[in-house]
């Protein structure tokens, strides 16, 4: 195991979370891929403090758990923001979501 | 003159600020309160400018007896320098100060009789006056440069003011927007001037300034384009050649404004100018100079016109200007206490002939053209004798005042300048006899005309004036040699560097008597006798009585001046401004803006795919990009 199977890994975490936002019509499921694209660079942290010239300083691993904290914030606003909009319109599908224009 | 800055300040030197004061004081005070009071307020001017005249007597009496000084406080601090504001008395603000609250007060209390039944407001006319009054006898007090200049555009705004009393007339709110702009040419130069000399010395004070330029502080051609600056402002104030054009045009304001402001005291503040600041133009040969030929051009040419003006108002405001110009005239020709000594003489003379003449009017039902005049001592002989003694005195006639003072003039002019000036000058004062004389035979003496027969004499309050200003203009140039003990004559009071004792040249004295006598002797039979034809002389002489009438065609000239060259600038400006600032700048700014806004908000879906997408290509770009140049990095 060397630095490139983690980035690998972390790549491909990161597209199928990518292509999860861009694909998905249901919010929830845009949610999911996000979260899927943050452990992605998670892990591409974490592997980087370990392996990387910094080892010893712990930054990835701090940055990491700052990443995962954030993320937790995050789902929690986002579902309170996609119940709303279930109960407004009963549907969660992003294409029947467009009042944010002009 | 000068007088040190360390010298103690007597009570007079520290309470003369009064006098500009009180007059302050009653100018707002009958603004605040002329609703409530329309008429009776109006009496607070006088009263100040009596008090002022008190503060006067005070001031001279404390001056006499411990001498003059400065008495100054500071105002403000900018970075490192200090200015401070404060009062000069020594022999010239002292004179001013009573020549400037005496012609006041007589003017003010005239004006009581002579404004009660014109149109307009009675307390605004007295709270001008009152304004006036403060800031010239701040101007005539000044010790510096700065606070000089701040009083100096005031007092050009209550000129505005004044002159456009009737402002609903065009002609006089005409009137009142030239005099204004044309003493505001030599305004800029004033003040481009004073700015060259705090740059030089760091100072406005008027005293250190002189200190320092003596010790040769200034170099000689800074001092000399100063001086040559401030002479400017000089110029357009006191109404000289080429900026003359303003005075006779500021004759449409009511007469004891005329009197008061364009006779005796606003204009003789270029004078005054000159002579507070006479020491820096000593230093420099070309400014005394050019002081001295711009008094002699202008004394020449509006004695000339004076000649053949008939509006009885325009002829006297000819005349102020070319006795304005012998004032400049003695200055730039090293005779100081000449100028002053005239300055006095002249503004008593003066101001009784535009009060004589608002008599004269008031008397006639508003005659101002001298054609349609004579014979008026008839029916006003208090106005007539007191309006032919300011004839007689302004013509030269001994021992009346304007004879000695003229007699300084020439004296000093023989001597500074030598004998062409001195011949130029008889003639300008040969013509000032002259038309002095037309005035005497075709106004006061001769035949009544019919139509004049039911004309009356003035009221008590304008007469009594009338007959005050007289007296001084039969007898102020008696100041001039020292005849009681205890007084050596004006000389050794009022001096450049050295006291100069009266002195009479005979054969100076033969010729301007003999002179003002054929002044008048020529008048007598062109006007009187009628044994010279006044017809048949301007018949002869056409072409130079329509040169003369057209006022050397000078106003003309400015008018295609600014017809053609600063309105059609204008114009340009104008229409540069509208076309590319307003329309392409402004508008075209805000236009391509909207416009931008109106397609681009399209981009705007909505849809978050859309954006997630925007978001997702951006990132791929950036990296590409930073990809792309990391090796150059």
């Amino acid at each position: 195991m060397s630095l490139i199977h983690f980035q690998i890994l972390s790549a491909a975490l990161f597209s199928i979370g990518i292509y999860g936002v861009l694909a998905r019509r249901n919010a929830v499921l845009i949610l999911l891929a996000l979260e899927l694209m943050l452990n992605a660079v998670n892990i591409n942290l974490i592997a980087f403090a370990a392996y990387g010239e910094l080892a010893q300083a712990a930054t990835g691993q701090v940055i990491a758990i700052f990443v995962i904290t954030v993320a937790a914030a995050e789902v929690g606003l986002a579902m309170a923001i996609i119940l709303r909009l279930f109960r407004d319109r009963s549907s969660v599908d992003v294409y029947d979501v467009d009042v944010m224009k002009w | 003159m000068m007088l040190d800055a360390e010298s103690v300040a007597n009570l007079g030197v520290q309470w003369a600020w009064l006098a500009p004061a009180i007059c302050a004081f009653a100018f707002f005070a009958i603004v605040v309160f002329s609703r409530f009071l329309p008429k009776q307020i109006a009496l607070l001017s006088p009263l100040a400018i009596l008090a002022s005249f008190g503060v006067f007597w005070y001031v001279l009496n404390e001056f006499l007896s411990s001498g003059g000084g400065i008495f100054s406080v500071d105002w403000f601090t900018v970075g490192g320098t200090t200015f401070t504001l404060g009062i000069m008395i020594d022999p010239l603000s002292v004179v001013m100060l009573g020549l400037v609250t005496f012609v006041a007060l007589m003017v003010q209390v005239y004006s009581l009789g002579y404004m009660k039944d014109q149109e307009g407001s009675f307390s605004w006319y007295f709270a001008a006056h009152s304004l006036f009054a403060a800031a010239m006898l701040t101007l005539v007090l000044a010790d510096n440069f700065l606070l000089m200049y701040i009083a100096w555009e005031l007092v050009g705004a209550c000129s505005y003011l004044l002159i456009g009393f009737w402002y609903h007339k065009r002609s006089a709110a005409e009137a009142a927007k030239k005099a204004f702009i044309t003493t505001r040419i030599g305004d800029v130069g004033l003040l481009i001037g004073i700015l060259l000399l705090f740059n030089e010395t760091g100072t406005f004070d008027i005293s250190t300034i002189i200190h320092i330029a003596e010790n040769g502080g200034i170099g000689s051609g800074t001092l000399t384009a100063a001086v040559l600056l401030i002479f400017l402002g000089a110029m357009g104030k006191s109404a000289q050649f080429p900026l003359h054009v303003w005075l006779p045009d500021a004759m449409e304001g009511p007469t004891p404004v005329s009197a008061l402001i364009h006779a005796a005291t606003m204009v003789v503040a270029g004078v005054f100018l000159v002579a507070r600041a006479f020491p820096l133009f000593f230093m420099s040969d070309t400014a005394m100079l050019v002081v001295a030929v711009i008094g002699l051009v202008t004394a020449l040419i509006t004695a000339a016109m004076a000649l053949v003006m008939t509006d009885l108002k325009r002829v006297l405001a000819y005349s102020t200007i070319s006795h304005l110009g012998f004032m400049m005239l003695a200055l730039g020709s090293f005779g100081f206490t000449a100028a002053i000594f005239h300055l006095v003489a002249h503004a008593f003379a003066k101001s009784l002939l535009f009060l004589g003449a608002g008599s004269i009017a008031h008397g006639t039902g508003g005659k101002r053209d001298i054609r349609e005049m004579g014979g008026l001592w008839r029916r006003m002989p208090v106005t007539s004798i007191s309006f032919g003694i300011g004839l007689l005195a302004l013509g030269g006639i001994p021992p009346l005042s304007g004879f000695f003072s003229k007699d300084e003039i020439l004296v000093a002019v023989l001597d500074g300048r030598g004998s062409l000036f001195f011949i130029m000058t008889l003639i300008a004062a040969f013509m000032s006899a002259l038309y002095m004389a037309r005035l005497l035979f075709l106004v006061v003496l001769g035949n009544l005309k019919t139509e004049n027969d039911h004309s009356h004499e003035s009221p008590l309050v304008m007469t009594v004036p009338l007959v005050v200003l007289a007296v001084l203009a039969l007898g102020a140039g008696l100041l001039a040699p020292g005849l009681i003990p205890g007084y050596d004559g004006f000389g050794n009071w009022l001096y450049f560097k050295e006291a100069e004792a009266y002195h009479i040249n005979f054969l100076v004295m033969t010729l301007s008597v003999v002179l003002s006598l054929a002044g008048f002797g020529l008048g007598w039979a062109m006007y009187s006798r009628k044994s010279l034809s006044a017809d048949r002389i301007r018949g002869r002489f056409a072409g130079l009585h329509r040169v003369l009438v057209n006022k050397y065609y000078i106003d003309d000239l400015y008018q295609f001046g600014i017809d053609r060259a600063v309105l059609a600038f204008a114009r340009f400006m104008a229409l540069f401004d509208r076309i590319v600032v307003n329309d392409t700048g402004v508008n075209g700014l805000g236009r391509s803006v909207f416009l931008s806004g109106w397609r681009l908000r399209y981009l705007e879906t909505g849809k978050v795919y859309n954006y997630a997408l925007g978001m997702a290509v951006g990132v791929v770009a950036v990296a590409l990009i930073w990809l792309l140049l990391l090796p150059y990095a």
